[in-house]
């Protein structure tokens, strides 16, 4: 078991095209956090091995939450996670809720692009 | 260790307190006003017994002394995963039943899904043989809380100011004041010392060099430890093993370039807080090792030395009960074989066929 795999929800076949340039803008603050959570899980992470008591890990968790509800609400979601990764909790599957009509698509590596008109 | 993540965060920092308003430091006042407790409190002590009170040895023993609070603090939160970690044993067959039914399977789907199932059995035995992220993160803001101390201490006493708590004004230009072995302020990183050059600076810098190495050493050799001694052989095969070696040898490095910005007083707090680290990692490996691991062979084998063995339930036992239960264990499983009735094995379709069953044709030949 690792927790270096994102949960298939948390990844899509979808590519980022330079038409979409103007509706990406409004996604730019969640890809700059999903960046950063990238990075920490392809390093970091790693070198902690397997800590998280929960199914998705912390930082897995937190590359859903801001999939879906953005940078500042998917970093709150994930600090509430962390915060209940103690070691007197029972632990077990905790996804993240999915936001009610979310229409963006999500990339193999988990970023988040605009839906194609298509 | 868990002082990993530190580096991380504290790295991009280095010039935070030029800045006016600082958002960090303002949300870690509570922890900074407990760090000057602690560190004013063990002043207090450290000078009651004589020591000098803007003496270098008398602070750098105060910021042990906030090392030795803080890691005991955290010992309940080590002893909860020690006893979860031995529960583990219990579940074992269960956890083994998982890892075969998904044996090989690498693809995402799989894996998510023993993720899932391996979880649900943990909460369903109320264990699970990690501790979870928060121990690990909890140490990081106590940690920046102690470098923010240190950065305002020099700030402070420059503008003749206290801290934010007990380190009034007076204790405060005493701590700016303290150098180790009476030539290195505790204030200093190495940036600053090479960059400004004040008097006694080549020993400032020898000294922090020398800090800088062993901390990392620590830190490493922790890191060494687990992987070499710890691991049993299943987590040697995954993918995150050979990440985990890489890491071993590349978070050094990054670790030299935050060393650089470092004030002395924080790395001091890191090497002592990563020999603490390393203590009790040698204390768990010695006699809570990782099962199948190969410090739980050296373990079996001193324990055999020692004619002791290990029982089912993970406890020590003298050898001659140890045997005695394996004969009866070894007894019982060849009286159920005898009692289990004889199952008749699966056979393929072919096999059937040539065996002379006749299996109704399930696919009827299509004519055109």
């Amino acid at each position: 078991m690792s927790s270096a795999t994102l949960p298939a929800s948390a990844t899509g076949d979808a590519h980022f095209s330079a038409s979409d340039i103007l509706t990406a803008v409004p996604l730019l603050p969640r890809n700059a956090v999903l960046a950063v959570l990238h990075a920490y899980r392809a390093t970091i992470s790693h070198a902690y091995g397997d800590v998280c008591k929960y199914y998705p890990s912390c930082s897995a968790y937190a590359v859903g939450a801001v999939q879906q509800h953005g940078a500042v609400k998917g970093a709150a979601l994930a600090a509430a996670r962390i915060a209940r990764c103690h070691p007197w909790a029972q632990g077990g599957i905790d996804d993240v809720r999915p936001r009610e009509g979310f229409r963006h698509h999500l990339t193999p590596h988990g970023f988040v692009v605009p839906p194609r008109k298509d | 260790m868990l002082d990993l993540l530190f580096a991380a965060a504290a790295t991009p920092t280095p010039d935070a307190s030029a800045g006016g308003f600082d958002l960090f430091s303002t949300i870690l006042w509570p922890l900074k006003w407990l760090v000057e407790l602690i560190l004013v409190a063990w002043h207090a002590i450290f000078t009651f017994f004589g020591l000098g009170t803007n003496d270098g040895i008398t602070w750098v023993l105060s910021i042990v002394g906030l090392v030795l609070v803080v890691r005991s603090a955290l010992i309940p939160l080590f002893v909860k995963q020690i006893k979860s970690q031995r529960k583990m044993m219990e579940i074992a067959p269960e956890l083994r039943k998982v890892q075969d039914k998904y044996r090989g399977k690498k693809d995402q789907l799989s894996r998510e899904a023993m993720s899932r199932e391996t979880m649900a059995l943990y909460k369903k035995h109320g264990t699970t043989p990690v501790s979870g992220c928060l121990p690990l993160l909890v140490q990081m803001p106590i940690f920046l809380s102690l470098f923010y101390t240190l950065s305002d201490v020099k700030k402070h006493a420059e503008a003749g100011l206290g801290g934010v708590g007990l380190l009034n004004p007076e204790l405060t230009l005493e701590f700016y004041d303290a150098k180790l072995f009476g030539v290195a302020p505790l204030h200093t990183s190495l940036m600053e010392a090479i960059q400004l050059q004040p008097a006694g600076w080549e020993a400032t810098v020898t000294i922090l060099v020398i800090l800088v190495i062993l901390m990392i050493g620590s830190q490493f050799m922790t890191q060494l430890q687990i992987i070499s001694k710890n691991l049993s052989p299943e987590a040697k095969t995954g993918q995150a093993y050979q990440m985990q070696k890489i890491m071993l040898y590349v978070l050094p490095l990054a670790f030299i370039f935050s060393g650089v910005f470092f004030p002395l007083g924080v790395v001091i707090y890191w090497f002592i807080s990563n020999l603490w680290t390393m203590g009790q990692q040698f204390l768990v490996i010695r006699n809570m090792p990782t099962p199948g691991s190969e410090a739980a062979k050296a373990r079996e084998e001193r324990l055999a030395r020692k004619g002791k063995a290990l029982d089912s339930q993970g406890k020590i036992v003298p050898i001659e009960k140890y045997e005695a239960e394996q004969q009866r264990l070894y007894e019982e499983a060849q009286r159920a074989k005898e009692q289990a009735p004889k199952r008749q094995q699966p056979v393929g379709k072919q096999r059937a066929k040539k065996q002379g069953n006749k299996p109704k044709p399930q696919n009827p030949p299509v004519d055109h």
